[in-house]
């Protein structure tokens, strides 16, 4: 197990773009933790913030993209 | 209040745990160290955390407080290629590895300032004499003392 933490693990493409949901998760968890008294809302308020998060990259994403597609 | 703060930079969510927030801190914990944790073993602990190489990154990665402490004791407990006879590779990850790797560590850090932050207010909440009732209005003067 102690292995895990000492080899590097290689990355594709597709790999790196994936392994950004968790963070996301992870961000959403722990703001909606602090902002949030009652903690039975976290779930929800931090599902609802963790699509907020990726679909508002994956539009930025998508603008950037069509510009550089213009300028180009 | 100064102790909790201080005990969420050593363990994330641990200053909730000593002012009574359980849930919340038992969260804090397990989320920060995931999040932490993951970063490491995707690019190996010999080079995810490194002042010398990403001073910047570092800064980010020490507000993880003992996650980071730790990572950086086994980084350099584990040696360097030359001494352990390793393909570098074997050790240090490069390009995608060391981005995602170094992301998720200084993220978790940057997450705990927030926890930090949210920590020193509940504390002084906590601190403030709620029992007292609400503040005097206005014509609180010209009541008659009593007693």
């Amino acid at each position: 197990m102690l292995l895990w933490f000492i080899t590097p693990v290689p990355l594709t493409g597709w790999q790196q773009l994936g392994l950004l949901l968790p963070l996301c998760l992870a961000v959403s968890i722990v703001y909606k933790t602090t902002k949030l008294e009652n903690l039975r809302e976290v779930p929800l308020a931090a599902i609802v913030t963790w699509i907020t998060i990726v679909v508002g990259m994956f539009a930025v994403g998508v603008g950037l993209y069509l510009l550089h597609r213009l300028v180009a | 209040m100064v102790i909790a703060a201080v005990a969420s930079w050593v363990l994330p969510g641990l200053g909730h745990l000593l002012i009574g927030e359980r849930t919340r801190g038992i969260i804090f914990i397990v989320v920060v160290t995931l999040t932490f944790w993951t970063g490491v073993a995707i690019g190996g602990v010999k080079n995810t955390v490194s002042p010398a190489d990403r001073t910047l990154w570092f800064a980010g990665q020490i507000c993880a407080g003992g996650h980071s402490l730790l990572a950086l004791a086994c980084g350099a407990a584990v040696g360097t290629p030359q001494e352990t006879g390793r393909h570098p590779a074997m050790l240090i990850g490069y390009g995608r590895t060391e981005e995602v790797s170094v992301v998720y560590t200084a993220i978790a850090g940057m997450l705990n300032i927030l926890i930090i932050l949210d920590v020193l207010v509940r504390a002084e909440r906590r601190s403030l004499p709620m029992a007292a009732g609400p503040p005097p209005g206005p014509d609180a003067k010209r009541r008659p003392r009593t007693g």
